[in-house]
């Protein structure tokens, strides 16, 4: 086997699970305190894409790559308009079609979330048109190499600014009040309110923290793979949402972990052979594992929640944010 | 009610003469704009034309002759409705509101289709405007019903007096409707013909009419009379009816109410059960002879329109095919485009050449590839169904949301399968040359889309039959009883297991079906054709239609169709013509919108109708009586949260809770 | 084990509860529970909130599976069947918060009880052959007539919703639905709950009638004490998972344990560690 290759994809799947987790966090979030799935999540993050590349281009920064401070100023002039757009929409969005629809029956409000979803679908198809989009490839990108493995600068950033977002969101969620707020309202939220909890306030901030996250997760992602379209939001959030339920949904740590695992899996999965290739002598799956990543995931999908319902973390942690 | 027995049909009483103008002008009205809006009297006029002239006509005898029984059934029903409608009616519902409601659920579709030159698009958009009337009939207090005394005070055995009476009615709204129609019509043939636009026998034709068209009102009154008389007993106990015994065995207060509703006094004579009949009886009528009848109405383009309606046809078996798993059971399957792709496959992979060259055997000779259709509906539709059980399997525990997940992944994953696996399937290429069916010889591919009409038609008929019949079933029932409460249901016996996977295959095997008809229509199938945006296309349908109810359904699909493929490429072909004040809209947004075309917004629409109905009426447009119920009642008490029902991470969740 | 004093019984217990415990992650919900209930006998259990008494119900309709120890129902087990296939056995339940299908009617509910004693499938339904129908038919009878068990009036209701029903009255239909399964025990979950006394009275009343008319033995949950002394052959008493005692109605009223359970008196140390470690 070659080690490099697999440490190649180590790498890889390391980045794209960063992403994956951060996406994962807001499904996880959101179904901890209302117990909803947001199908509408993961078209909120290809919004934040597009606003990023709006942004880049407005700064004239797609054509003049800055460098030093002005690079910095981009990016993060970049993160903050996207961040600010998701969350924004995300608190918009629950409270027009989510919070009518609290003690509707479970199947109202999940139809509403496909409705979203749809509407914000064809918002970035209106806005960008139907075939994929270059995002700016600013980030200045170099390789260096681990013994034989190379390793790009970009991947490193994706996964500290990961980590620093889900550190904080830790941090934040247990010592503040406001995240014992959240956590007191996903566990019960009735004696939460006893308590004097305002409810949907702070129903209102997870969706706004959950969704600022996915902004952030879209200028990252744009930053490393280069391009987005508007249908990137439905395949990116089936992929986390797998990665929510994995880890245990309603888990931060759950959400963390399984986006990593998803990532690292979803790489490996490549590996696998063309068996259509003559030479391979028909090991392998046809048009290889590249073709097949979907099933696997998807596959993961159904195995979790047949055999182990409650995730990797559910049942040993029944804390939820 | 006052009933005189001086009352006589041709110089009716003053109480009957209200109901008279009631009813024949409620009556009146939309048969006149069919006629004269709708070119109903070409209808006529052609078939007259025709037999006299058949060189003249550009129809052929077959159609003429069927477009002449359409005519004659057409007035005969409605004649007995006259009758009907008139003796059933109680008094109790004002004119106004009569007339308001014939006004928008008879002549507003009418004049739609007419508009649009589209049956279906006339009535999608009717539908449109019924859901409105529905919302603002509540809201404006001058057309509230007036409340209805309890029927059983006013129910009595109806005396010989009484009877006669009542026939009397009815034989007087027969005779004045069909006195009124004719008095109207020949008014216009006189001044058709005055001003030259009319042929000399047509006119013979029209007094004739004007003979004929009483005396049948009077007739078929009598029988529409009958009919409305049909539940009553008479004075000494006994039916008029024997078969009406069976059900006096059971006679609970509450379903002499039910069968009172249909007997005089009558509170909703338009919408009574026995009006509904007809209603029925006249549109199953139009809808099988409508091959022949449409160049008559619309002039030309029929066999377009008899394709779109073909293709219309399929979405309403899947809606209906998903109506039983969503609507009956409760199970949110969002990857429902997976069976049907499955059907289509099964069909495409034998009807053509492909399976044959997989296998490496010589092709099947054709002729025998086209009878092979017919069986191959019910094994393409067992076969759909195997696998609604097979992928419904995994999803049995699993709650609301969750199951909704998984489905969508199977409606995702199976393209895949079938774009991947192109050894089998031939992959992003899709199989052509996917043979018709053939009848008694004839190859449907080379002739007029009429057979795949008809042919849409008796599977639409069968999915109905078998949906009701499931419905009130013991299994419709333990479906029903699994969507309410799970726990309930299987603690009253029901095991959830099979319950649900007959659901998932019940619901697959209509996919299945869908799918060979639609690989067949098509002539080809491609991976393409199959993707999540169709599953929520088929959830769209069931849910704007009403849950769980049939006819919501499919005029849900009829809907969800027309908005697919018509409305919005409508807007688009009207925006590209400049006379059209949709030019400057579509300009004015694409000033700012550059990549904007109404076909590109269609999720939008699609996203936009399904927030608004969730929230404002998640009954659907034509809800089923229980579902109306379930999402409006006043009190309202919110899902029970008992010991039971507990989520995932919490101890207790499915590991614990075990149903099966 | 407190005062147990049973009756003489003969032949075997028609339910067995042998050291019957459940656990939720750490905690017993039930221990070593046991109890056993002959034929044609009105059983009580009864107990403070949270003391167990629906979940040991929910043990013996197979909703939630035993951790440990065996349920035996005319001597075979039934652990791990499914709450289905318990019916079959013949044993129903109702529910203390009342789950009807609110969007059945009356009739409706009381024929999905009957799922069990029918036959028909797909092929009946889709073609109604001659022995569906009459099957369906018989069913109606039925259903009608275990509706009429508590008089006309249900009867006359039978095509409503239930949702229009009054308490007392879907109380009465959750229990025809129950009967309809022709069971050989029926579990009454807090069967008085919310009722007034002339309901009360009312319902104490067609429990007896279920006991001396129908045969049925009765396992019922119940809150107020009138009711369970006055209605019951036996009590049987819960408190933290465990039963603390049991025996005629009056032996368990005196029963200092009973007393202190009920009035929260801690009498032992363990139960003041069981109350830290609940929280």
């Amino acid at each position: 086997m070659n080690f490099t290759l697999i440490g190649q994809l180590l790498i890889v799947g390391l980045a794209s699970g960063a992403i994956y987790a951060l996406i994962a966090l807001g499904y996880t979030m959101v179904y901890g305190i209302i117990e909803l799935i947001n199908f509408a999540h993961g078209d909120i993050f290809m919004i934040g894409t597009l606003v990023a590349i709006v942004v880049i281009d407005a700064l004239g920064a797609a054509n003049n790559p800055p460098t030093g401070i002005a690079l910095v100023g981009v990016i993060l002039l970049a993160f903050i308009a996207s961040v600010v757009v998701c969350a924004v929409l995300g608190v918009v969005i629950e409270r027009i079609a989510y919070k009518p629809l609290r003690n509707a029956p479970r199947l109202a409000p999940l139809i509403s979330a496909i409705g979203v979803s749809l509407i914000l679908e064809d918002i970035g198809k209106l806005w960008k048109g139907l075939s994929p989009i270059l995002f700016p490839q600013i980030f200045p990108n170099t390789t260096f190499y681990l013994g034989s493995i190379s390793v790009s600068t970009i991947d490193i950033f994706v996964i500290i600014v990961a980590v620093i977002l889900m550190v904080a969101l830790q941090w934040f969620v247990n010592t503040t009040r406001l995240g014992r707020a959240m956590r007191a309202v996903a566990q019960d939220r009735e004696a939460a309110a006893l308590m004097g909890v305002n409810v949907d306030r702070v129903i209102s901030i997870t969706f706004l923290i959950g969704a600022g996250l996915a902004g952030a997760a879209a200028v990252i992602y744009g930053l490393k793979f280069g391009s987005t379209v508007f249908y990137i939001g439905f395949n990116l959030g089936l992929i986390a949402f797998t990665a929510a339920v994995l880890g245990g949904i309603g888990n931060l740590t759950g959400a963390m972990l399984g986006g990593l695992v998803i990532g690292l899996i979803s790489s490996l999965v490549t590996i696998i052979p063309n068996s259509n290739d003559p030479s391979t002598h028909g090991f392998g799956l046809p048009h290889g594992g590249v073709a097949w990543v979907e099933v696997f995931i998807f596959g993961i999908l159904i195995l979790i929640l047949v055999f182990r319902p409650s995730g990797l973390l559910g049942s040993h942690t029944p804390e939820k944010v | 009610m006052a009933v005189s027995t001086n009352d006589r049909w041709l110089v009716p009483a003053r109480d009957t003469r209200m109901l008279l103008v009631k009813w024949v002008l409620a009556l009146l009205v939309p048969l006149l704009v069919f006629n004269f809006a709708w070119q109903g009297d070409a209808l006529i006029n052609n078939v007259i034309l025709g037999i006299n002239n058949p060189a003249a006509a550009n129809t052929t005898l077959d159609q003429l002759i069927e477009a002449a029984v359409f005519v004659v059934v057409f007035y005969v029903v409605i004649l007995i409705l006259a009758g009907y409608l008139v003796a059933s009616d109680s008094g109790r519902r004002g004119m106004v509101e009569v007339w308001a409601d014939v006004l928008v659920f008879l002549v507003v579709p009418i004049l739609l289709i007419n508009a649009t030159a589209n049956l279906i698009l006339g009535v999608a958009v009717s539908a449109i405007v019924w859901g409105i009337y529905f919302l603002l009939r509540k809201r404006i207090p001058a057309f509230t019903r007036l409340q209805p005394q309890s029927l059983l005070d006013n129910l009595q055995v109806i005396s010989q007096e009484q009877r006669a009476a009542i026939m009397n009615r009815a034989r007087a709204g027969g005779f004045w409707l069909g006195a009124s129609l004719a008095l109207v019509w020949i008014i216009f043939d006189i001044l058709f013909y005055v001003s030259g636009q009319l042929d000399t026998e047509l006119l013979i034709f029209g007094v004739v009419r004007t003979i004929i068209l009483p005396i049948a009102g009077f007739l078929l009154g009598t029988l529409g009379g009958r009919v409305a008389l049909r539940h009553v007993l008479n004075a000494n106990g006994e039916s008029e009816n024997g078969s009406r015994q069976k059900r006096e065995r059971l006679q609970a207060t509450s379903r002499v109410r039910e069968e009172a509703a249909d007997v005089v006094p009558n509170d909703l004579p338009l919408r009574s059960k026995g009006a509904r009949n007809f209603y029925l009886l006249l549109v199953i009528v139009f809808v099988l002879f409508y091959p022949a009848i449409d160049p008559f109405l619309f002039g030309y383009g029929t066999n377009g329109r008899l394709a779109g309606y073909g293709d219309a046809g399929f979405y309403v078996i899947l809606a209906l095919g998903l109506n039983i798993v969503v609507g009956f059971a409760g199970l949110l399957d969002l990857g429902y485009v997976a069976f049907f792709a499955i059907g289509s496959y099964a069909w495409g992979m034998i009807g053509s050449t492909q399976l044959t060259n997989v296998l490496n055997l010589p092709p099947i000779n054709p002729q025998v590839l086209s009878v092979l259709f017919w069986p191959m509906l019910l094994i393409g539709a067992l076969i759909a169904a195997f696998w609604g059980v097979l992928l419904g399997a995994p999803t049995l525990r699993l709650r609301g949301d969750y199951l909704a997940i998984v489905t969508l992944g199977f409606g995702e994953i199976v393209p895949v399968f079938f774009l991947n696996l192109d050894q089998y399937t031939n992959g992003t290429n899709g199989i052509v040359g996917v043979h018709s069916p053939a009848f008694f010889g004839i190859d449907w591919s080379t002739i007029t889309p009429v057979p795949y009409y008809y042919l849409i038609l008796a599977l639409i008929a069968l999915t109905i039959f078998a949906n009701i019949r499931l419905r009130d079933s013991r299994l419709g029932r333990a479906w029903i009883a699994i969507r309410e409460d799970e726990i309930a249901a299987a603690s009253s016996g029901v095991n959830l297991v099979r319950t649900k996977l007959f659901a998932f295959g019940a619901g697959a095997f209509f996919s299945g079906i869908a799918g060979v008809y639609h690989s067949a229509k098509l002539g080809q199938v491609s991976p393409d054709n199959f993707s999540f945006g169709d599953s929520v296309i088929y959830l769209a349908m069931v849910v704007i239609g009403g849950l769980g109810s049939i006819p919501g359904v499919i005029v849900g699909a009829l809907a969800v169709y027309s908005i697919n493929l018509f409305i919005l490429a409508q807007l688009d072909s009207m925006a590209t013509d400049p006379t059209n004040f949709m030019y400057g809209v579509s300009h004015f947004i694409t000033q700012y919108i550059p990549g904007f075309t109404f076909g590109n917004i269609r999720n939008l629409v699609f996203g936009v109708i399904l927030i608004v109905i969730m929230i404002f009426r998640p009954e659907g447009l034509i809800p089923s009586a229980r579902r109306r119920r379930e999402l409006h009642h006043e009190v309202n008490e919110g899902p029970e949260e008992g010991a039971l029902d507990v989520i995932p991470t919490a101890p207790g969740f499915e590991t614990e809770v075990h149903v099966e | 084990m407190g005062i147990d004093r049973t009756t003489v019984h003969e032949g075997q217990p028609l339910l067995d509860l042998r050291n019957v415990t459940k656990h939720f992650g750490g905690l017993a919900a039930v221990q070593d529970v046991n109890l056993q209930i002959w034929p044609g006998e009105i059983i009580s259990i009864i107990g403070p909130n949270g003391a167990g008494k629906t979940t040991v119900f929910n043990l013996i309709t197979g909703i939630y599976r035993v951790s440990t120890g065996d349920i035996l129902l005319e001597g075979k087990t039934i652990v791990g069947l499914s709450p289905d296939r318990i019916v079959r056995r013949g044993i129903t339940r109702t529910f203390q918060n009342i789950r009807l299908f609110n969007n059945m009617t009356v009739l409706e509910n009381v024929l999905v009880g009957q799922h069990t004693q029918l036959k028909s499938s797909v092929f009946g339904a889709l073609f109604r052959p001659p022995h569906t129908v009459h099957e369906e038919e018989e069913a109606r009878k039925h259903a009608i007539e275990l509706l009429e068990f508590f008089g006309p009036e249900l009867v006359e209701r039978q095509e409503e919703y239930v949702i229009n029903l009054s308490y007392a009255q879907k109380r009465r239909v959750e229990i025809a639905r129950a009967l309809a399964a022709k069971p050989k025990l029926l579990l009454l979950d807090e069967p008085t709950a919310g009722m007034n006394e002339a309901e009360t009275l009312e319902a104490v009343k067609y429990v007896r009638r279920l006991r001396d008319e129908l045969g049925l033995t009765i396992l019922l949950i119940e809150h107020k004490l009138a009711v369970t002394m006055g209605i019951s052959d036996r009590i049987a008493v819960l408190d933290y998972g465990r039963k603390i005692a049991e025996g005629l109605p009056e032996e368990v009223r005196r029963d200092e344990r009973v007393i202190a359970a009920y009035l929260g008196k801690p009498t032992t140390s363990e139960r003041e560690t069981e109350q830290q470690a609940a929280e």
